[in-house]
């Protein structure tokens, strides 16, 4: 960065220009002990929940315990540098995050520093806004009935996720979550082109909590790749980190959406992942003496989780009339949390209780994805909650039956393998089952638009492909869709823009079907 | 001005006792009986004999009793109370908690000035009684010279902190500067 003594200068003729001969009157406390970075403190009689607190050596901390004699707090930066008996300072104010346009774009901390190399954020004090706030009240919210297309054909067509909805993302390691994170990033970029100035786009905040340093960086240079920062915040608290910035990450991330949200921007948040998220705050807390609870989490970890996700919320045409803290109506904070399951558990603790939070989930699994099925979502207890109010209609009457169909062939599936000699029906089953699975296999960073999505799964639905090798199922796929583009290209915007499929519509992709099926026959 | 850091026990005993003086219109003599057990206490044939749990509780109480004999009825009450509870570790910290309900009763506070240089009496009555109005309290003020100050002076008292000092103003200066945009960075993003 480069530093210019006249830039100095202009800052310090501000100082003075301003400079006022008042003193600073500040509460203080001395530190009574210091380790594992926590810290408790004596004094700071007028101390503040959550207060930002100042220590030696340019450290800060937080009040998170208000005791009858002392107060804990969590140290956000290099305990080393604090010791027994140093003054400790309140700033009187909530601990607070930047937020706003300049942060696209950007690789940040828990507390909103850039950690991307790329300079100072320019930001103004109006532009701190609390990590904690309210989420909206019922009369400040309306139904969630606009989609937010992951570009994921399993989660778009049997999954599919609302604009303001929560929507569980649930696997163990190494089952794709976070590509799956990364794929709806990218696919936002077809919402406004990309470009955070246009109100369509999407914008997304990713915050990675407790993750490898190298996953964080993985995913920002394939947004980088994909063009997909411009309209994207990368929130970074990894597993190098303190235990407070870790937990403290999803809070900051969700002031910074709210910031959009309330300015009538559509938002997607993804907290990667709130089970370690849990962890930090186990940590933290059982360092500050909290009692245990289950697990050894303390008892407000259900309250970590739940305040989070309500802040998730699609905002009333009318919000601004009823709270003046929304600048613009219709705005909405969409949250996918992810939850990393130990040995497919998803009866433990946190995984349930997050469950029960949201609006539904996405569960990936471990035998699919090693089967080659990716994503590797488990339709069976994937389920969106609120989600099927907000699929277009299209979508709707295209993919109904894709469920069930599928569950049948599941069911099936277990059942044929004892036995070779099957009815006409079954095997037909079976067939289309093969199909479909093989259709709703996706690769990664290719995420596809719901006109193609849905002439893709017509194609599967209707029985076209029933005749067709499983294995040539992909190319076909690919085929189809540039048959389709080249030689019915009102088909595709049709659907986007009348968001039905007409008996017209249908027939159109018969007669592309019935063209393109002989090439792999 | 006293650093000594009073536990909830100790403060909760020494309320009740300070209570019940001032009820009684006793509260001096208590005090004054209070801070003579302070400082027998702090002497060591005594107070590291009165804390020692290998000596037996009755052969401890009964070292206190020559101490306790002229004392205020009420004082000795207490103390016996205290041992019969098992609570002689109040002792420890009684006479800094009976001095913090006295200041708080007469809505007083004390505190100490660091000041590059020494200040003279006239000085720091000057200043005890202007920021007396400021606090709304009467202060007790002590001089401590701290050369890194540079110049002006730092109060501390009752918990927070006053600072006209030239170090003060530099470190929040400092502060300002780190976190303040650069034009350019401004201009560019």
């Amino acid at each position: 960065m480069d530093l210019r003594a006249s830039e100095v200068t202009s800052i310090l003729e501000k100082e003075i220009e301003n400079y006022q001969g008042e003193s600073d009157m500040r509460s203080v406390g001395t530190v009574l002990s210091v380790g594992d970075g926590v810290s408790r403190v004596w004094g700071l009689e007028d101390c503040m929940m959550n207060e930002l607190l100042e220590f030696p050596g340019g450290v800060r901390g937080v009040a998170l315990n208000l005791e009858e004699d002392n107060v804990g707090c969590v140290l956000l930066g290099n305990a080393s540098k604090v010791k027994e008996g140093d003054t400790v300072r309140t700033t009187g104010r909530i601990i607070s995050v930047p937020t706003g346009p300049s942060l696209l774009g950007r690789v940040v901390n828990a507390l909103g520093d850039p950690v991307d190399g790329r300079g100072p954020l320019s930001v103004t004090e109006a532009d701190y806004l609390p990590i904690e706030q309210p989420a909206p009240s019922v009369v400040e919210r309306q139904p969630v009935d606009t989609p937010l297309q992951t570009g994921i054909k399993a989660i778009d067509a049997m999954i599919p996720i609302g604009r303001g909805q929560r929507e569980l993302i649930i696997g163990d390691r190494q089952t794709g979550k976070t590509a799956l994170l990364t794929d709806t990033i990218i696919s936002q970029k077809n919402t406004g082109g990309g470009d955070p100035d246009n109100p369509e786009q999407v914008i997304c905040i990713y915050v990675a909590m407790g993750q490898k340093q190298s996953t964080v960086v993985d995913v920002v240079q394939k947004l980088e790749a994909q063009g997909a920062m411009p309209y994207t915040i990368v929130v970074s608290a990894s597993a190098m980190d303190e235990a407070s910035m870790q937990y403290l990450a999803a809070y900051a991330g969700a002031t910074m959406g709210e910031r959009f949200r309330d300015e009538g921007r559509d938002v997607v948040i993804m907290y990667d992942d709130l089970y370690k998220q849990a962890l930090a705050y186990r940590q933290v807390m059982l360092l500050l003496r909290r009692p245990p609870g289950r697990e050894a989490f303390p008892g407000d970890v259900f309250n970590l989780h739940s305040r989070l996700l309500e802040r998730a919320a699609r905002l009333a045409d009318n919000a601004p009339e009823i709270n003046p803290r929304f600048k613009k109506g219709g705005g909405s904070l969409t949250a996918l949390p992810v939850v990393e399951t130990q040995e497919g558990d998803v009866s433990a603790y946190i995984p349930t209780n997050v469950i029960s939070i949201t609006d539904g989930q996405i569960f990936l699994e471990s035998n699919l994805f090693n089967a080659g099925v990716r994503p590797a979502v488990n339709a069976g207890i994937s389920v969106s909650r609120v989600g099927g109010a907000a699929q277009i209609p299209a979508m709707k009457k295209i993919a109904g039956g894709l469920r069930l169909d599928l569950a049948t062939y599941r069911e099936l599936q277990a059942f044929a393998q004892f036995g070779s000699d099957l009815d006409k029906a079954t095997q037909k089953v079976l067939t289309r089952g093969e199909k479909l699975v093989e259709i709703l296999k996706q690769g990664q960073y290719v995420p596809m638009k719901v006109e193609d999505q849905i002439m893709v799964i017509y194609a599967g639905t209707s029985g076209g492909l029933d005749d067709l090798a499983t294995s040539k199922v992909p190319a076909f796929e690919k085929a189809f869709l540039a048959h389709m583009q080249d030689n019915y290209p009102d088909v595709g915007t049709t659907i986007r823009e009348e968001k039905k499929v007409s008996d017209e519509v249908k027939k159109l992709l018969d007669e592309a079907l019935a063209a393109v099926k002989p090439q792999f026959a | 001005m006293s650093t000594t850091r009073v536990d909830g026990v100790t403060r909760r005993y020494a309320g009740a006792l300070f209570e019940l003086a001032f009820a009684r219109g006793a509260l001096d003599a208590v005090q004054a009986d209070v801070e003579r057990l302070g400082r027998e206490l702090s002497s060591p044939a005594i107070g590291a004999y009165l804390f020692d749990t290998r000596v037996p509780h009755a052969e401890r109480r009964s070292k206190l009793e020559p101490v306790l004999a002229g004392m205020h009825q009420l004082m000795q009450n207490f103390v016996g109370l205290l041992f019969d509870k098992r609570r002689e570790a109040v002792l420890l910290n009684l006479s800094a908690a009976f001095h913090e309900r006295r200041l708080l009763l007469d809505r007083a506070a004390e505190g100490v000035v660091e000041s590059a240089v020494p200040l003279g009496e006239a000085e720091l009555s000057k200043l005890a009684a202007a920021l007396s109005r400021v606090m709304d309290k009467t202060l007790h003020l002590e001089n401590r010279v701290t050369p890194d100050l540079i110049a002006g002076v730092r109060v501390v008292a009752d918990n927070r902190m006053i600072d006209f000092s030239a170090r003060g103003r530099l470190d929040g200066l400092r502060r300002t500067m780190l976190s303040s945009p650069l034009p350019s960075a401004a201009s560019s993003a």
